[in-house]
């Protein structure tokens, strides 16, 4: 590809052309015209990436697998879990937010974190994975979709609210939730933009 | 600190052109005809997003129309031993703050309220002067747009929080809750203005009105 010019960098947010340099540790390339981030230093090697999406994924795993909070009133008692919840509403005119609800708080991250698996396993062993590309196209549209984070901070409200009237225990649950967010968000700084200079 | 002025140069100005998906950047000229894919990640590229204003107005108008039914409904129904009640986006909002939990109803009063609300003046606002192809405030514009980004999701936090009482709240005589009418508008005013926000293309604001 003779037209490429691969040194350059161009904001996505206002088009101003830039020339791309090495960044050291901490550093963040920002547009001088609009401010934009354009580029992170990435601090972690693969191995640490794969090692903490390894983690993110079994955390997924009990994040869902158990309970998020128990509710008891007078011997009786109801759980709740990520895709329950949204199973419950899965009736009439609530099947759309439920539908909202199972992809953007179960389904999307659970591929978001499937496909970062699959991706690093095979940069790890310095082969480009099958798929990459489509892989990489899902991974950015997906981007803005994903809402662990907001389900987090919704339980804990829940827990708050729920609380005025009935005895609530958080589960293990939340705390896998929790953790799972956190790593989450260490991950997300690697953009899928920035993917494709991985492989 | 700089010791040399840098003039911002806009890549359409010089013929190049960048995938919005995986950053590379190309010579315009190698692209014949105007529907081409990129040749590293095989997106659509576009030099700027098609009909972006027009998307963009249409998505913001369908999240202002869908808020109000989303405000006016209930979002759920609580009943009890001493009978039941529905309750709207406010009323929540207002029954934590009289029972004293302020911080829990400015939480909730931020991410259902206000959240949308600010969508709306701040893509109003960057349509708006978009058309009118002003040159002002261009780095503190985009900077808003990047905060109708990164706000945006947020909203969801209601929904979340009427699915999981809905979930938990099972005792029939002792205490159930139901989701109303309302959590589906107001579901899809977050989607739709989500994709209001994901249709704007912000590089519009920095066009220059006329082509040089």
């Amino acid at each position: 590809m003779a037209d490429c010019a691969n040194s350059l960098l161009v904001c996505p947010q206002c088009d101003v052309l830039h020339r791309a340099v090495l960044l050291r540790t901490h550093e963040i390339a920002a547009c001088i015209a609009c401010g934009a981030v354009l580029a992170r230093h990435r601090s972690l090697s693969i191995d640490q990436l794969l090692a903490l999406t390894v983690a993110a994924a079994l955390l997924f795993l009990l994040a869902n697998a158990y309970p998020l909070m128990v509710v008891e009133v007078g011997g009786m008692h109801t759980e709740a879990t990520v895709w329950g919840a949204a199973l419950l509403m899965l009736h009439d005119w609530m099947m759309w937010p439920a539908a909202v609800l199972a992809l953007t708080m179960f389904i999307l991250p659970l591929l978001q974190i499937a496909l970062r698996l699959w991706l690093l396993t095979f940069a790890r062993l310095g082969r480009r994975a099958p798929g990459s590309r489509g892989a990489l196209v899902v991974l950015h549209r997906l981007r803005p979709w994903s809402m662990t984070e907001v389900f987090l901070l919704g339980a804990l409200v829940a827990i708050v609210k729920l609380s005025s009237w009935v005895h609530v225990v958080p589960g293990v649950g939340i705390w896998a939730l929790a953790s799972l967010t956190i790593l989450l968000t260490i991950l997300s700084v690697i953009e899928p933009r920035l993917w494709w200079t991985l492989s | 600190m700089n010791s040399r002025v840098i003039t911002p140069v806009q890549a359409s100005a010089v013929g190049l052109l960048a995938c919005r998906t995986c950053a590379l950047v190309m010579r315009r000229t190698a692209i014949l005809t105007p529907p081409m894919s990129c040749p590293r990640c095989a997106a659509l590229l576009h030099e700027r997003l098609p009909r972006s204003g027009e998307r963009t107005l249409a998505w913001l108008a369908t999240g202002v129309i869908l808020y109000i039914p989303s405000n006016v409904l209930p979002v759920m129904y609580v009943s009890g031993v001493g009978g039941g009640e529905e309750s709207t986006i406010l009323s929540g909002v207002l029954s934590f703050w009289k029972a004293g939990a302020w911080d829990i109803a400015a939480l909730i009063f931020t991410a259902s309220i206000a959240v949308p609300a600010t969508k709306f003046l701040a893509l109003g606002l960057l349509l708006w002067t978009v058309r009118r192809k002003s040159s002002g405030a261009r780095r503190q514009r985009t900077a808003l747009y990047r905060l109708v980004e990164i706000i945006g999701y947020w909203s969801m936090l209601d929904v979340v929080v009427v699915a999981l009482t809905a979930a938990l709240l099972q005792f029939k005589a002792l205490g159930a809750a139901e989701p109303r009418l309302g959590i589906v508008f107001f579901c899809g005013v977050v989607v739709t203005t989500m994709i209001a926000a994901l249709s704007f293309d912000p590089r519009l604001i920095w066009d220059r009105g006329k082509p040089r």
